[in-house]
């Protein structure tokens, strides 16, 4: 029998989906068993001050009116430190401080993962009472720390590190974030989804300034990406399909182009196989990538890139990113922004709070990950009914972004429909689902 | 009772379809956003539901009738959901075939449509279940239980997640013979599945009685078992029809049919034993 096309729709959906359903997993369990005994703010009874609540640290003693005002006056200052700090960075970006943003980025990540995943460690270790010297979890510590370090922000690791370190950096950032108060949680996800709304669609909004000038530079989008590329195992075990998706990407502008980009692969990794067929110039290519080589060969190729993109050449180039991508992107300054510390990350990780479609894979802004899972985390405070409505409105949501993404061919805000969807869901089951299951639930009702 | 009891009920009320999802869904992207898709629905109508009925709660638990009423209602909202649910499929399948013409690939084959029910299905089940039981299980993980007065013998978790596996079987797969009902224009399916549906939400009303889950779990899962056979028939049937007509496909969806059934009779006279202890 042959295989029936249930098998191949969607898998780019369901690749971008699951990576974002184990981070809100992971940080509802993280949630739910650290909530009970509340390790963080034992410490200090006070919340924790981040620039996300500068203005006004939430008491449960006040009146809603103050909440609300409170929550709104927090949520508008910290989206405009973002929009600050995006500003900041497409300037940077704009005169090519490549080097100082690196090193910079490097260090915050370094930050983001040994103090921050530090500290929620500690507490599980505290929580589950695992017996563990100071000196063993000091090592595993920094060892973690510097890997992840390494795989996020250079090649020559396997993309599967890659990913499930972008996983994991969401995952502490989102459990930092749940430790908000309550009314500031839901008015800065509002806002931020305005923010990204705004900043990605209207004209002159700071993320589509960044996304036009990396691709009017054949470069990656500047900012720490979940890219839904195949896995190695998909890659060494399948290379067929995942060739034929490859050509089938290519193809779609003409089989003109097709012949193009393979005569540029095979000239541009001349030394391994000029002479060789087309396909096997592109598979080369691709297993290539996939192990992330750091060869000479890449910096040699970008400046192949730019000498060559005359126009005659200008869509093998862009044809040939797609494929190239994980070579290059490696050595984009752009890679090196994400991961910074508490309030300055966030703006970056906002940065990357859209999806852009390339021919291979979806590509997701860590942002992303890190708000929706803020969301489910925060309805996991009140109660798992909550927890699975929210979900389902983000993958839904979610959903909506990737189809409409096929659509547009453009980057889009990945935040707004689901965020939306996300609270106007929670509220529901909140205020109506609730009180009707659990009453016809307890009566041993059901249909 | 700790973690281990919660996991073993949340297992009890989703392991079949936690098998099912394993073996027949998850190797094929479109079926889990089938599935997805139609949890979502099903939520919307929960949703809706409690909505309308909001300003009534909560009933009073000493009258039944109101309750009979919210159930007759919910029952015939869901089926109409159904019908539009099928409307909608209908769509995407004619969506799917020019599709699939244009990349050159066979169309649908009848299992695969009826992989696709099931998923639907699937979905419905799953989100009774966690709407149900698994989201009232939180208390189950902590150190105590909960007895409801009306059934004194076993927990409230496990009964509700006994009655959430049964709800989970006959969801699952009266969506399956529901669309073929639809296709086919069978009569009598398309009026089995709302009955079927209708009766085993009334059969819960036995539980209103004292001590009436002794008699109410058990027909409930005779309208399961019955469910499932007319499921497992009906795909014969037409399996083995199509087959004559030299189609040739391979009977991958019934002897997972098979499979399913079995677990959910496993899990029957595993239940059974659980209750007599």
């Amino acid at each position: 029998m042959e295989s029936s096309i249930l098998e191949s729709i969607g898998q780019e959906i369901i690749g971008v989906m699951s990576p974002v359903s184990l981070c809100m997993l992971l940080v509802v369990l993280l949630v739910y068993s650290l909530s009970p005994s509340n390790p963080f703010s034992s410490s200090s009874p006070a919340p924790i001050r981040t620039a996300a609540n500068l203005v006004y640290l939430e008491n449960p003693s006040d009146t809603a009116a103050q909440k609300l005002e409170g929550a709104l006056l927090n949520a508008l200052v910290f989206v405009i430190l973002i929009a600050i700090v995006t500003f900041v960075l497409v300037l940077l970006y704009y005169y090519n401080f490549t080097n100082f943003l690196k090193n910079y980025m490097r260090f915050s990540a370094f930050f983001v993962l040994g103090t921050m995943g530090g500290s929620i460690f500690l507490s599980i270790i505290q929580h589950f009472s695992i017996p563990i010297d100071s000196v063993t979890c000091f090592l595993l510590l920094f060892n973690f720390t510097v890997v992840g370090v390494l795989s996020v922000f250079s090649g020559g690791m396997p993309i599967v590190l890659r990913q499930g370190y972008m996983v994991l950096l969401g995952i502490i950032v989102a459990t930092w974030f749940t430790k908000l108060p309550e009314w500031t949680t839901w008015a800065l996800l509002v806002a931020l989804a305005l923010y990204d709304l705004v900043a990605v669609l209207a004209p002159g909004g700071p993320l589509k300034l960044l996304v036009e000038l990396a691709s009017s530079r054949d470069e990656e989008l500047p900012a720490l990406v979940y890219e839904a590329r195949p896995t190695v195992s998909r890659n060494e075990g399948n290379q067929r399909s995942s060739l034929g998706l490859l050509v089938g990407g290519v193809s779609d502008s003409g089989s003109v182009e097709l012949q193009a980009v393979s005569n540029g692969n095979a000239r541009r990794d001349g030394s391994e196989n000029g002479s060789s067929s087309e396909y096997a110039a592109i598979q080369v290519r691709s297993s290539e990538n996939v192990e992330g080589e750091r060869s000479p060969l890449v910096g040699h190729l970008r400046e192949r890139y730019s000498s060559d993109s005359n126009s005659s050449e200008y869509s093998t180039v862009v044809c040939n990113r797609e494929s190239e991508i994980v070579v290059d992107e490696e050595m984009s300054p752009l890679v090196d922004l994400l991961g910074m510390d508490d309030e300055r990350e966030q703006p970056r990780r906002d940065g990357t709070g859209d999806s852009v479609i390339a021919s291979r894979g979806i590509k997701l802004g860590l942002g992303d990950f890190v708000f929706y899972s803020v969301l489910v985390g925060r309805a996991a405070m009140y109660d798992l009914m909550t927890v699975y409505a929210c979900y389902l409105a983000i993958i839904s949501g979610l959903g909506c972004t990737l189809i409409l993404l096929s659509v547009c061919r453009r980057a889009l805000p990945a935040l707004p429909i689901s965020i939306t969807l996300g609270v106007i869901f929670y509220f529901l089951t909140r205020l109506l689902m609730e009180p009707f299951v659990v009453g016809t639930a307890t009566n041993l009702m059901m249909f | 009772m700790t973690v281990t009891a919660g996991i073993g009920y949340a297992l009890l009320a989703l392991g079949p379809s936690l098998s099912l999802f394993v073996s027949v869904i998850s190797k094929k992207p479109f079926l889990i956003l089938t599935l997805l898709s139609s949890t979502l629905v099903w939520l919307i109508s929960l949703i809706i539901l409690s909505g309308i009925w909001r300003a009534f709660l909560p009933l009073k638990s000493t009258t039944w009738w109101p309750f009979a009423i919210l159930i007759f209602s919910s029952v015939a909202f869901q089926e109409g959901l159904r019908l539009l649910f099928w409307k909608v499929y209908k769509r995407l399948e004619d969506i799917l075939d020019a599709f699939a013409d244009r990349v050159s690939k066979p169309r649908l084959y009848l299992t695969d449509k009826m992989q696709i029910a099931l998923a639907g299905g699937l979905g419905h089940g799953v989100a009774h279940a966690v709407f149900f039981c698994v989201s009232l299980l939180t208390p189950a993980f902590g150190p105590a239980t909960y007895f409801v007065d009306r059934c004194s013998q076993i927990p409230f978790f496990l009964v509700s997640a006994i009655i959430a596996l049964a709800f989970v079987t006959i969801h699952t797969f009266s969506m399956v013979i529901a669309f073929n009902g639809y296709a086919e224009g069978n009569k009598v399916d398309q009026l089995f599945v709302p009955s079927v549906h209708l009766a085993a939400g009334m059969m819960t009303l036995i539980n209103f009685a004292s001590g009436g889950c002794i008699i109410g779990i058990p027909l409930l899962f005779l309208m399961a078992i019955l469910t499932l056979m007319h499921c497992g028939r009906m795909v014969w049937r037409s399996l083995t029809e199509n087959q004559r007509q030299g189609m040739g496909n391979s009977c991958s969806l019934c002897g997972k049919t098979a499979l399913t059934s079995f677990f959910n009779i496993q899990s029957c006279i595993y239940f059974v034993q659980f209750n007599g202890h």
